[in-house]
């Protein structure tokens, strides 16, 4: 499994470097953002980090802005935000978790903390990718099925089956235009004794009649 | 009670630890930060609370408070834990003496970092 890459927001460069240097010593390759808006731009671009890591009082954007832009975009695996925030108010950790942190961390971090709440948002991550992978091969094959349930007429005598575009294909055709399904050609048992025999006895028929008539 | 200390040596030990083999030492990195990035907040924390700005002084306590917790500089972080919350309740003539603690306080770990990066 390819290592989360992780953004560090925070207009302080001494915390950002020491976050950084946690982060990078447990293995997690890192990008660093001095300000709101540029941690912004970086979240909004086609490949955003997986996990953020945003001070909460920036100049610029602040965290819980942030992170109230990222909630508002639709996209199937969002990235895992932590607040870095020195205040440790229950109020102000709501605030931020209302704004939809998925987590705070307070200031100074402490390491081990630091890398185990880390730890937990590459693992939601994760899940969530398998989930939405997941989702997507069960909507395939769901819309294969349902191509199969519909009510086929199809003809009492030639089995023919009668298409959206009210022609008669063969059931052979339809079917393989509207599933995985090939047809390879047999024949059973019932219609060995009904058809095939009696044509195989008629040609062996015609062979005899045809040596008689040669030696006569 | 003992005072806290001007740095922290658990701390400093937990930064020299972050350094990966091979790589530019991340304690000196961040010492050194630390001396560049203070000096200018702490002046513009002086100059706001001469102004009476008193969302600027909260906001460079804030700041100088985070720098000071990260390196450990636990006299210096009170220092600015007291001014943060003073600055919350808006009475910044009470704020005096911890604007004077500032300076001295970051005086002291200045030298003391100094000492630990051979300068």
């Amino acid at each position: 499994m390819v290592p989360l890459q992780v953004l560090v927001a925070d207009d302080e460069a001494v915390s950002r470097t020491v976050v950084g240097a946690m982060l990078k010593k447990a293995g997690y390759p890192v990008i660093y953002a001095p300000d709101g808006q540029q941690a912004w731009q970086m979240l909004d671009s086609d490949d955003p980090p997986a996990i953020a890591l945003l001070d909460w009082e920036m100049p610029g954007l602040q965290g819980p802005e942030v992170v109230q832009r990222i909630r508002s975009k639709q996209v199937q695996a969002p990235t895992y935000v932590i607040l870095l925030t020195s205040r440790d108010s229950s109020a102000d950790i709501v605030e931020g978790l209302r704004a939809g942190a998925d987590d705070y961390v307070t200031k100074p971090a402490n390491e081990d903390e630091l890398i185990a709440r880390v730890s937990v948002g590459a693992r939601v991550v994760q899940l969530q990718t398998a989930l939405a992978d997941r989702v997507r091969s069960l909507e395939e094959a769901l819309a294969n099925v349902r191509a199969l349930q519909t009510l086929l007429p199809m003809c009492a005598y030639c089995k023919s089956i009668r298409n959206d575009q009210n022609y008669w294909e063969k059931v052979e055709t339809y079917f393989t235009q509207h599933s995985n399904v090939s047809f390879t050609h047999s024949y059973c048992p019932n219609c060995y004794e009904r058809f095939v025999r009696p044509e195989l006895e008629a040609l062996e028929d015609a062979r005899a009649a045809q040596d008689r008539q040669r030696r006569g | 009670m003992d005072e806290p200390a001007i740095l922290d040596q658990a701390v400093i030990s937990g930064l020299r630890k972050l350094t990966p083999p091979g790589e530019p030492d991340v304690l000196a990195e961040v010492l050194k930060l630390f001396l560049e990035e203070v000096p200018p907040r702490i002046t513009r924390l002086r100059n706001a609370w001469q102004a009476g700005n008193i969302q600027e002084v909260h906001r460079a306590a804030h700041s100088l408070k985070g720098s000071a917790g990260n390196i450990g500089a636990r006299r210096l972080f009170e220092v600015c834990r007291q001014l943060d919350d003073i600055s919350k309740s808006g009475d910044l003539a009470a704020a005096a003496p911890l604007v004077d603690a500032l300076g001295v306080e970051f005086g002291k770990v200045e030298s003391e970092i100094r000492r630990l990066i051979g300068d």
